[in-house]
């Protein structure tokens, strides 16, 4: 669907985006995540064709997508939603029917049926600028699915919606989007959504694609420490690999013997990282099986979002994730004696280069 | 003080009786500023817009002059028009001096600017976003600028009243591109000048008033166009 190699984009502010290969198959949800400023929204704006490239080549749908003959018909086959809906002084149904208006066409029944897949066919007579966040974006989506375009580009279209609403569009979105098999690009912060909606994940960090994958796969296995730091990765500690048996090993960090489940080779500097969601605490030594397991005493407890997270010192710093029964039923607070424990298999190698 | 009320007086009476020279003249005053309007509005709206869109060298420059161009003396308007379309001059074979078809190009010259400026800063004012929004969308160059005016429409029409709003009170261009004559090419403007000159105040202080009440006719209706609730759907 989308082939992208070499591209050089460069500002006066002197940020730069360079991405050396990237590749959207024809029906998957590719997302791209990435803090505040990495270029994220430079680069969908470039498939968009919405800017021009100092090098590189673009595809889109088998078409030189930087040949300017080529961009109206490539823009009439696809769309976009940013994070503003950016709506026009219009009707609902009227703001639905322009992509249609746009290409010569009216089709009542099209408009009539993207503002059903988006349940908002009682606003249809509404001026648009009169909707609520939550209503604009639906609007703003069933705009762009009229057309039945073959892409999709979405950048942050949820970034400014909260919570519940956000769940609720983002559930429908998904529907539509297995309903039309379109291929989706999707550029946001919200890592649970990229999650829940996601094929492919690239993490893009300073204008370059850090890693790219299955969401899974880069979650539990970042590719390099900044890739760990963005995806949730808590506790990462500087190490060196003592030993390896039958990809067993035993990693020299923060005082103690670890154990992780790597290829890495004995002598390499590494980084041991875990999710705080994979550390488990418990009041007592018995580790269930697990191969890493050590005495710690609590040092914080924060609310994180309907978990707690709890700082351990055990010789280094780790971040667990519990749930509220377990804080109230071990007693968690700080000074309170714990262990903490994690299997070899959720701990995860970064190698170092020195 | 008393000629003062006696001339209204005269006036009204002179309106009321329905004074067919007066209307004529009117007539010939709204027909070519609302012609140059007309002719600057379909120059000067895409102009704008697209030197609003577009990125190319010395656009700075280019907005700069425009906006000097607002303030246009008309005599020097109508001094340039007058020279080309004088029978020596470039234009001349037109025959066009001492006519409507000249007093209309004086003044579409006056307005042309204006418009110009005027769209430049409104199209300018679309957030870009937007702009990219509709391209996103599947429009074309042209069919994005047309969906960003009719988003300033209220703007767009506040730029032709100020246009209309200019030429109907001009009085420089048209005097020396159309000369003031009789039944030909004198204008509201140019006939209170002469009226007031010759000490018919009754008539000038009549013209006047017709004057204000053409102009206030025009913005009405302009007015009820730009918040008509039909057209801000």
């Amino acid at each position: 669907m989308i082939k992208l190699s070499g591209l050089r984009l460069a500002f006066d502010t002197g940020f730069s985006l360079a991405v050396d290969s990237l590749k959207v198959r024809e029906g998957e949800v590719f997302a791209i995540i990435g803090p505040n400023g990495a270029g994220k929204t430079t680069l969908l704006n470039a498939m968009a064709m919405l800017n021009r490239p100092a090098a590189g080549n673009l595809e889109i749908m088998g078409r030189d997508a930087l040949a300017s003959a080529n961009k109206l018909p490539l823009r009439r086959a696809m769309a976009a939603v940013f994070s503003q809906p950016y709506l026009i002084n219009d009707t609902v149904f009227n703001n639905v029917a322009l992509p249609l208006k746009l290409r010569g066409r009216v089709d009542a029944a099209a408009v009539e049926e993207a503002l059903e897949l988006f349940r908002i066919t009682h606003l249809r007579d509404r001026n648009a600028k009169t909707l609520s966040q939550g209503e604009s974006h639906r609007a703003a989506l069933a705009r762009a699915f009229v057309t039945r375009p073959k892409l999709l580009l979405l950048d942050e279209p949820f970034a400014s919606l909260d919570e519940r609403v956000k769940e609720s569009v983002i559930q429908d979105l998904r529907k539509v989007i297995k309903i039309s098999g379109a291929a989706v690009v999707l550029v946001t912060q919200d890592q649970a959504g990229a999650l829940t909606l996601a094929d492919t994940l690239a993490v893009l960090v300073g204008g370059r694609i850090l890693q790219q994958g299955e969401p899974q796969e880069i979650f539990s296995r970042p590719a390099s420490k900044e890739v760990a730091d963005f995806v949730g990765v808590e506790t990462i500690l500087s190490g060196r690999v003592s030993a390896n048996s039958e990809n067993l090993c035993s990693v020299e960090a923060g005082g103690h013997t670890l154990m992780a489940v790597s290829a890495c080779a004995a002598g390499d500097s590494v980084f041991f990282c875990l999710r705080p969601e994979d550390i488990s605490v418990s009041r007592n030594a018995d580790a269930g099986g697990r191969r890493n397991n050590f005495k710690a005493k609590v040092t914080g407890v924060a609310p994180w979002g309907l978990q707690y997270k709890v700082e351990l010192d055990c010789g280094f710093t780790a971040q667990a994730a519990v749930t509220k029964q377990l804080v109230d039923g071990l007693g968690l607070k700080p000074g309170a004696e714990v262990y903490a424990s994690f299997k070899a298999t959720a701990a995860h190698l970064i190698k170092r280069n020195l | 003080m008393e000629f003062i009320f006696e001339g209204f007086r005269k006036a009204v009476q002179l309106i009321l009786s329905g004074n067919p020279e007066i209307f004529a003249i009117a007539r010939l005053s709204l027909t070519v500023s609302l012609a140059a309007t007309a002719l600057a509005v379909l120059a000067g709206v895409p102009l704008g817009s697209w030197i609003a869109v577009k990125k190319f060298p010395f656009k700075k420059l280019l907005i700069a002059m425009v906006n000097t161009g607002m303030g246009l003396p008309p005599v020097v308007a109508g001094l340039v028009v007058m020279l080309f379309l004088a029978r020596s001059g470039p234009l001349g074979f037109l025959n066009w001096l001492y006519t409507p078809k000249g007093m209309i190009i004086a003044q579409f010259i006056i307005a042309l600017p204006i418009i110009t400026a005027l769209s430049i800063s409104a199209m300018q004012n679309v957030d870009p976003k937007f702009y990219n929004q509709i391209l996103a969308l599947g429009a074309s160059d042209r069919q994005a600028v047309w969906v960003c005016l009719k988003e300033i429409r209220l703007t767009m029409v506040a730029a032709v009243i100020a246009g209309f709003g200019r030429l109907v009170a001009e009085v420089g261009a048209v005097m020396i591109v159309g000369g003031n004559i009789r039944h030909q090419t004198r204008m509201l403007t140019t006939a209170t000048v002469m009226e007031t000159q010759m000490g018919n105040f009754d008539m000038a202080i009549a013209i006047g008033l017709v004057l204000l009440a053409v102009g206030f006719i025009v913005n009405l209706a302009l007015t009820l166009i730009q918040q008509n609730k039909v057209l801000a759907r």
